[in-house]
């Protein structure tokens, strides 16, 4: 039975291993287009989002919740608060267009209607891409994709920070959590590198590391999803790690500390971003429309899948970092 | 069970006289289907029906298998809804597992002596633990994790285990288990609403987990239900929808005070080690990470429709707490 499987699915998985197409397509540079707030504005919004964070907008709110009315914060099942994330989204937009000055690739390779799941290579100590992917989709996109990312579930150890991720659109990476999200509609992103794409050192950017254990490609399979590789160039240089402390990181429920050239020495300054280039690039679509569900089964056929979308943004990268 | 259906039904229910048994009791009593209530509590009662026999028995007393045993079989029960289960914590934990964990086992020990097929058993969703890797929804396919160092969870937890064992040992043995998750409304009172009932909360500072909130309306109903349409199996009992504990606090104009998860942690393992304070600092995980329920298979398989989701069901609760500290209600 089991030699059976393997000889049927040979030729197909020599088929799939190796890159898919899509690349290439006209570079959008988007470092001209005028901001939709202004710089007081943005500065506002950005200390709002900081006192609501810190005080878990206990204080901030309570002057303007009445006596008998009470203003009611639109907070979905997920934890994603859309005031929140309006108050951030002018400090993103300044980032995305202006300080990283971001040019995309390949957008129309993201069709209009449908599902999907964004697959995308992971980078910088304190990342950004998630976010950074979600403005694209939601600012340049012309359906206006509202995607959530998933994130790494050590952040809901460490306090504000879980917190603050689930406001902007991060929900915790588990299979359940995918599937909801994408039985309701929602797109999603997703980050296979996880923590090993994040420590990464400086020395090893852009190369991707492991790659899951096909997660993605099972998630996809079973709901017949199609994935949308994604290469995301610029998030390894705005937090460069120089090296990692693994013996004081346990007590901050941390897996190790990241050094970067300013990160911890300057404190909480340290945590703004290095202002690099950034790249998005997105590929064709892959589809598993002719997939049985039971294939998600198929441990062999999964990990070619996998390596192949591996591959295919390993690829990518390749050619952006050659263009930039 | 067309036969069971027409026969009218005979229940037995433990902790007759808490929280739930109180306000189900007037209810099964006005229903035809049933023609005898046994209501065992170690609480006398508090009113009287017509269907109503009282026992006073212990379920802590060493000689409690024998004396359950001639009474199911005196009365004929054929239901057993076992709902004696603390809502709140209390610091006397020895007596507690007696009463909960070991009482589950020799209730169901005295339930194979008398050949009761059905059984019923009341829990909470806190037995599947808060974590931070918890999915947003848990089913209840998803394992009970329970809260190590919490004996108010751990021993409902061992309740749990033991009744699905029993249950693997006897194959024509039919058992449901109702888990609800936190129980809001005007007369709720469990370890959730006596925190929100202050007028200032310590929380975890920096942690804002989502809750869900069932209201009591909507438990009783379940319980109703379960036992009028003969439910089986394990389900989630949570109303839709999901707030902010931060929100909570708004909604209540409670002031929280927040205090870093080390101290916090510590002064309470401190309280709890000198008796002060009736939950060890294992309980803080539960306003730290999400423990949320499914409760898509409540509405699709046993076809219930929560009547409040947790918004409402939360207002509800804090609107009363409200009118009481005016002096409207009591």
């Amino acid at each position: 039975m089991e030699e059976n499987l393997k000889t049927k699915d040979e030729g197909f998985i020599n088929e799939i291993i190796g890159t898919i197409g899509g690349l290439g397509g006209e570079i959008r540079d988007t470092s001209k287009r005028l901001l939709k707030s202004g710089p007081k504005e943005i500065i506002s919004g950005l200390l709002k989002a900081t006192r609501d964070i810190i005080t878990l907008d206990y204080f901030s709110r309570r002057e303007q919740s009445g006596e008998i009315e009470i203003e009611q914060v639109k907070i979905d099942e997920f934890g994603f608060d859309t005031k929140f994330f309006d108050m951030m989204r002018g400090f993103y937009e300044f980032l995305y267009y202006k300080y990283f000055k971001t040019s995309i690739r390949g957008l129309n390779n993201v069709p209009m209607k449908g599902n999907y799941i964004f697959v995308s290579n992971h980078g910088g100590a304190f990342p950004l891409d998630g976010i950074m992917l979600k403005i694209t989709l939601l600012n340049e996109h012309p359906a206006k994709r509202d995607i959530r990312f998933l994130i790494e579930d050590y952040i809901y150890h460490l306090p504000f920070a879980g917190v603050f991720m689930n406001r902007v659109g991060g929900v915790r990476a588990c299979r359940e959590n995918a599937e909801r999200l994408l039985k309701k509609g929602i797109d999603i992103a997703v980050f296979p590198e996880g923590v090993q794409g994040i420590s990464k050192l400086y020395r090893d950017r852009y190369k991707i590391q492991r790659f899951g254990r096909g997660g993605v490609i099972r998630l996809a399979i079973k709901n017949k999803t199609p994935v949308i590789p994604v290469a995301i160039v610029g998030a390894e240089e705005t937090y460069p790690v120089l090296f990692k402390i693994k013996r004081f990181a346990n007590i901050f429920g941390l897996p190790y500390i990241p050094v970067t050239y300013t990160f911890p020495a300057l404190g909480p300054l340290g945590l703004l971003p290095m202002p690099s280039r950034w790249m998005i690039q997105f590929g064709e679509p892959m589809r598993f429309d002719k997939l049985k569900p039971e294939d998600a089964e198929n441990s062999a056929l999964v990990s070619s899948y996998n390596e192949s979308l591996r591959n295919t943004i390993q690829v990518m990268i390749n050619e952006l970092l050659s263009l930039r | 069970m067309r036969v069971l259906r027409k026969k009218k039904r005979k229940i037995a229910i433990t902790g007759a006289f808490g929280f739930i048994g109180s306000r189900l009791i007037p209810l099964l009593d006005s229903d035809d289907r049933y023609s005898k209530i046994v209501g065992i509590d170690i609480k006398s009662p508090p009113f009287t029906t017509k269907k109503l026999t009282y026992y006073n028995i212990d379920l802590t007393s060493p000689s409690v298998e024998g004396e359950l045993s001639k009474i199911l079989s005196k009365e004929k029960v054929d239901t057993v809804l076992h709902l004696a289960f603390l809502s709140n914590p209390i610091s006397n934990i020895e007596w507690v597992h007696e009463l909960e964990s070991v009482g589950t086992y020799k209730l169901l020990n005295a339930c194979s002596i008398v050949g009761i097929k059905r059984f019923l058993m009341w829990s909470t969703t806190m037995v599947y633990g808060a974590y931070p890797n918890n999915p947003n929804y848990l089913t209840e396919q998803h394992k009970k994790r329970g809260c190590p160092g919490f004996a108010f969870v751990q021993d409902k937890l061992e309740a749990e285990k033991s009744l699905l064992e029993f249950a693997a040992r006897n194959p024509d043995f039919k058992y449901t288990i109702l888990r609800t998750s936190t129980i809001v409304g005007p007369t709720a009172d469990n370890i959730f609403t006596s925190i929100f009932l202050r007028g200032y909360v310590p929380v975890v500072m920096g942690y804002d987990p989502l809750m869900q909130f069932i209201h009591e309306v909507d438990v009783i109903d379940v319980f109703k239900l379960a036992l009028d349409k003969d439910i089986e199996g394990e389900y989630n009992i949570a109303a839709d929808g999901v707030l902010p504990i931060s929100e909570i606090m708004r909604i209540g104009n409670i002031v929280p005070i927040p205090i870093p998860y080390f101290i916090l942690k510590n002064t309470v393992s401190f309280l709890w080690n000198g008796q002060l304070i009736r939950f060890p600092s294992d309980f803080l995980n539960y306003i730290r990470y999400v423990w949320n329920v499914d409760n898509e298979k409540l509405r699709n398989q046993m076809g219930f429709i929560p009547k409040y989701d947790s918004l409402e069901a939360i207002k509800n609760f804090l609107g009363t707490r409200r009118l009481r500290k005016i002096g409207f209600a009591n």
